[in-house]
């Protein structure tokens, strides 16, 4: 019996944005759904996330809100989502815009948005050295940014360890710490 | 030489208890804000609750204070932070764990970046809580006095108010009602 797993993207539904997007994205858009609070949430191929990003930037989306990524270890997959919101465009008020990029657990690897984007530098840089995930054409990877340079480095190996993944140990300090 | 002076000063010429009175009520925190508790040390420190009135008088180097008030939770990062400014003060020195965070991990207990502030420096008084009220952190400077003075342990004594004058009357006692009599 496999484990039960959550929805990539939540039910498809009507939303405003949604013919917009679709004209300026095109075949861009794999999937889309509305989550709960009301905001349109769109699923792309890896390969296409700068597309996506300077097509969004015309459309008035002014700064990535945050970036982060989602573990699914039985499925061997990261999902990197992508919050976009605009402060200046009046239509886009009160709109976060999710996009969602599925890239393999093995192989953690996608571009880089920093240069359109600057907002997404330190959340590429935190992600980076939380779950190991390689934003290719941002200059700081492979350097430590919040965490400390002692923590978190296997003893056998020397290489870093990412502590955000599922199968991170955390230490076990005991039952009185 | 200098350390010839300070034995005679301290030990012949009795001036110990001058010193540790001198100690006792300039105890000058350098505040180590890491994160929340330090919105109560703020408090400590206004016009509410005065923490002066001990001579607790807010520092921000590390160089001319005597006590580190650490205010809450310590990452692996901070750590070597706290080791560097615990060595530059002078002696003598005293360290205050704030918060459950600083005692034993708190809302972080068991995590991939956090350290017990007693595994890095030597802490003198423990602060539970979370975060801790102005009063438990006043107390806290108070057992650090007793400390010093030679008799640890959080020696506060109550002070005896006499409230009579503002509360009611006492119910005057009210004549027994006489039994019924039959008949
Ligand atoms: S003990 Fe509570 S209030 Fe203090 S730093 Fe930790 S979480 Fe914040």
């Amino acid at each position: 019996m496999s484990a039960k797993i959550p929805p990539k993207c939540p039910p498809p539904a009507d939303h405003p944005l949604l013919e917009k997007l679709k004209a300026a994205l095109g075949d861009a858009i794999l999937n889309h759904g509305v989550t709960p609070e009301g905001h349109l949430c769109l699923m792309v191929p890896p390969g296409k996330v700068r597309e996506v990003a300077t097509k969004l930037k015309e459309l008035g989306f002014d700064h990535v809100l945050s970036l982060s990524a989602v573990d699914y270890m039985a499925e061997g997959k990261f999902l990197v989502t992508y919050v976009y919101a605009s402060y200046l465009n009046p239509d886009l008020k009160n709109q976060l815009l999710h996009v969602r990029a599925e890239i393999p657990r093995n192989d953690p690897k996608i571009a880089s948005i920093a240069d359109i984007y600057p907002s997404a530098d330190y959340d590429e840089r935190e992600c980076h050295e939380m779950f190991g995930i390689w934003f290719e054409g941002n200059p700081h990877m492979g350097k430590r940014f919040l965490l400390d340079p002692d923590c978190c480095i296997d003893e056998k190996t020397g290489k870093p360890l990412y502590p955000l993944r599922k199968d991170f140990k955390v230490p076990d300090w005991g039952l009185m710490g | 030489m200098s350390q010839a002076l300070r034995e005679f000063l301290l030990k012949k010429a009795k001036l110990e208890k001058l010193f540790k009175w001198g100690v006792r009520w300039s105890l000058w925190p350098v505040h180590l804000v890491t994160s929340c508790c330090g919105v109560e040390v703020a408090h400590t420190s206004g016009p509410g609750f005065d923490a002066e009135r001990w001579g607790v008088l807010p520092f921000h180097t590390m160089r001319q204070s005597n006590v580190i008030l650490v205010e809450g939770t310590i990452t692996k990062k901070m750590a070597k932070v706290l080791k560097m400014v615990y060595e530059q003060m002078p002696e003598p020195k005293y360290v205050i764990a704030m918060g459950a965070c600083a005692v034993r991990g708190g809302l972080f207990w068991n995590s991939y970046h956090v350290v017990q502030v007693d595994t890095v420096v030597p802490v003198d008084v423990y602060i539970a809580g979370c975060p801790p009220t102005p009063e438990a952190v006043i107390r806290a400077f108070i057992m650090l006095h007793n400390k010093i003075k030679g008799q640890p342990g959080p020696y506060v004594e109550p002070t005896k108010v006499d409230l009579t004058p503002y509360l009611p009357p006492p119910p005057k006692p009210q004549p027994k009602p006489m039994a019924q009599q039959a008949g």
